[in-house]
């Protein structure tokens, strides 16, 4: 390519662009639309994925062992549990811890009275954290060996917590996907008709430039520069204002309601763009290239 | 330089283009292809320029065979064939000047070349005075001469011209036919597509005449023929 090429190709674009001013601006805008549109989604899916997966961290499986085994079987069942795949994490919790949590989540300190030292009737027990929920079944069952051989009494689980939270992820995690290829089709749409409208505007020069014999790639350039620029500017924009509107609405949430704060927290905004941002502009710039490609392809068959 | 062995084209509707033609055209010769309207003219003339392929036979221009030319290296191809067709086909938002420079400028010419070449053309096609002008501000000959700079402007070996007095009164076809000879005469080879009767008789150059795709006539130093066999 040569410098007088490349200027030539820039010209070009930004005269097809200006020609077009209408379609120019409707179509960056409609892209802006859809790529805002899908950076809400992705920090809603995003977010409630990660709210979902702090909620499941608190669910855990309680294990509790007979009564009077020794310090040694205690030793032997927690080595035990830890060994089974998917588990990340064993707490131990004495009788004596857990009477202290009873009486805190009962508040009726006088009832449980007297039942502390060699009177408790709990036995000890473990909260047993797993990687992720789907693999409760699993570990449920490796445990259940153990219970077969005695090595534990009962087993308590939060089944139905489990089921909510792992169908309510899927739902999410469709609907977000399902929003973001419609708005990904509907850009493609758009910026090929643009695009289109520019090649059609210029169809007497496609034509003349074939005939004196200029590569296929010397006539595509500038549309693709166009499409590129298009694309570009339509996922800045929307990049530009959904990146302070997020970081501003996380900390208007937190300053209205900061008892939520104690139950989940959001994504760091810098998380959330340092995807979506690098993700955007990719997407903004194949748009324009796949956009200006398929609308020329007709005109170089001459 | 142009050889045209035993071509055929059936468009896809069915309807047959030319059929089994066979022309050898020399470096330097100056050729008309005359015949009433649908006998071939421009298929055959779209067949040169690799517009259509032929669906049987060879085409070799400059010692290529075009029938399987890659279609990145058709446009090398056309930078041999400079082309002038009856509409002139002249960008509007461009001058005169601009448009010359536009054959040059998409074939990523040296800029220093265009500003030499352009002029140089203009110059020869007579508009030097015209070179800031736009096309609606032309005659329809002054037009077809911008066209005519533009198809030479790269020094093709050969020009290819439909119908290029077509739209333009006698006198003012005569005018380009001057430029036509003219531009033969510095060594390009002419191929030309007209109805142009009394062009044809006065010019007394090959005369390739065809009758529903057929050759049925091909003289050297020839007129336009008994039109009474055209059909
Ligand atoms: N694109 C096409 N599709 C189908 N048939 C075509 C096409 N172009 C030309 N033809 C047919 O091919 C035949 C030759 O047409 P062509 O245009 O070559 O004639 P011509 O000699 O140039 O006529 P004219 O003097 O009117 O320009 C005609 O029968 C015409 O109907
Ligand atoms: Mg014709």
């Amino acid at each position: 390519m040569k410098p007088s090429s490349i200027r030539y190709y820039f010209k070009e674009s930004f005269s097809g662009l200006l020609k077009n001013r209408l379609m120019t601006v409707a179509s960056m805008a409609t892209v802006a639309a859809c790529i805002l549109i899908m950076s809400f989604s992705y920090c809603m899916v995003n977010n409630l994925q990660y709210m979902l997966a702090q909620l499941e961290d608190d669910i855990g499986i309680a294990a509790f062992m007979p009564s009077n085994t020794t310090a040694e079987q205690v030793e032997n069942v927690k080595k035990e549990i830890e060994g089974i795949e998917h588990v990340t994490e064993v707490e131990y919790v004495s009788p004596d811890a857990a009477l202290e949590d009873l009486k805190k989540e009962l508040d009726a300190d006088d009832i449980l009275a007297g039942l502390e030292g060699e009177n408790n009737p709990l036995s000890n027990s473990f909260n047993i954290s797993i990687d992720d929920i789907k693999n409760q079944g699993i570990v449920l069952q490796k445990l259940n060996e153990i219970k077969q051989n005695g090595g534990l009494e009962n087993i308590k689980d939060a089944h139905s917590e489990t089921e909510v939270l792992i169908k309510i992820n899927t739902i999410i995690t469709v609907l977000g996907i399902v929003i973001i290829v419609i708005l990904v089709v509907i850009s493609v749409v758009i910026i090929v008709n643009t695009i289109k409208i520019s090649v059609f505007t210029r169809k007497t020069e496609i034509n003349i430039m074939k005939y004196v014999g200029a590569t296929d790639w010397f006539i595509r350039w500038p549309f693709i520069i166009e499409g590129v620029l298009i694309g570009l500017l339509g996922a800045l924009i929307p990049m530009l204002i959904a990146w302070p509107a997020y970081a501003k609405s996380v900390s208007m949430i937190y300053d209205f309601f900061p008892v939520i704060k104690n139950m989940v927290t959001f994504r760091e905004s810098s998380e959330i763009f340092s995807i979506l941002l690098p993700f955007s502009l990719i997407f903004g710039i194949l748009l324009g290239v796949i956009g200006s490609v398929t609308s020329i392809r007709k005109h170089l068959k001459v | 330089m142009i050889n045209i062995e035993h071509v055929s084209k059936v468009y896809p509707n069915g309807s047959a283009g030319v059929r089994d033609i066979s022309i050898h055209i020399e470096k330097g010769e100056f050729v008309f292809f005359v015949g009433s309207s649908g006998s071939g003219k421009s298929t055959l003339i779209k067949l040169l320029l690799k517009e259509l392929d032929p669906t049987e036979g060879k085409i070799t221009i400059n010692n290529v065979v075009t029938n399987d030319l890659p279609r990145e290296k058709v446009p090398y191809l056309r930078r041999n064939l400079g082309v002038v067709f009856q509409d002139f086909r002249l960008l509007p938002n461009k001058t005169v000047y601009e448009n010359v420079a536009f054959a040059m400028q998409v074939i990523e010419a040296p800029s220093k070349q265009i500003r030499r070449n352009v002029p140089a053309v203009l110059s020869l096609v007579g508009l030097a005075k015209k070179s800031r002008s736009y096309p609606n501000q032309l005659s329809g000959g002054e037009q077809q001469r911008t066209a005519l700079a533009r198809a030479i402007v790269n020094n093709p070996p050969i020009l290819i011209c439909d119908e290029p007095t077509g739209n333009l009164d006698p006198s003012t076809a005569w005018d380009i036919m001057d430029l036509l000879e003219d531009i033969n005469r510095r060594g390009t080879t002419v191929v030309m597509a007209t109805h142009a009767k009394d062009i044809v008789d006065m010019m007394q150059k090959r005369v390739v005449t065809l009758r529903r795709g057929q050759v049925i006539r091909d003289i050297q130093k020839g007129g336009y023929g008994d039109e009474t066999e055209f059909n």
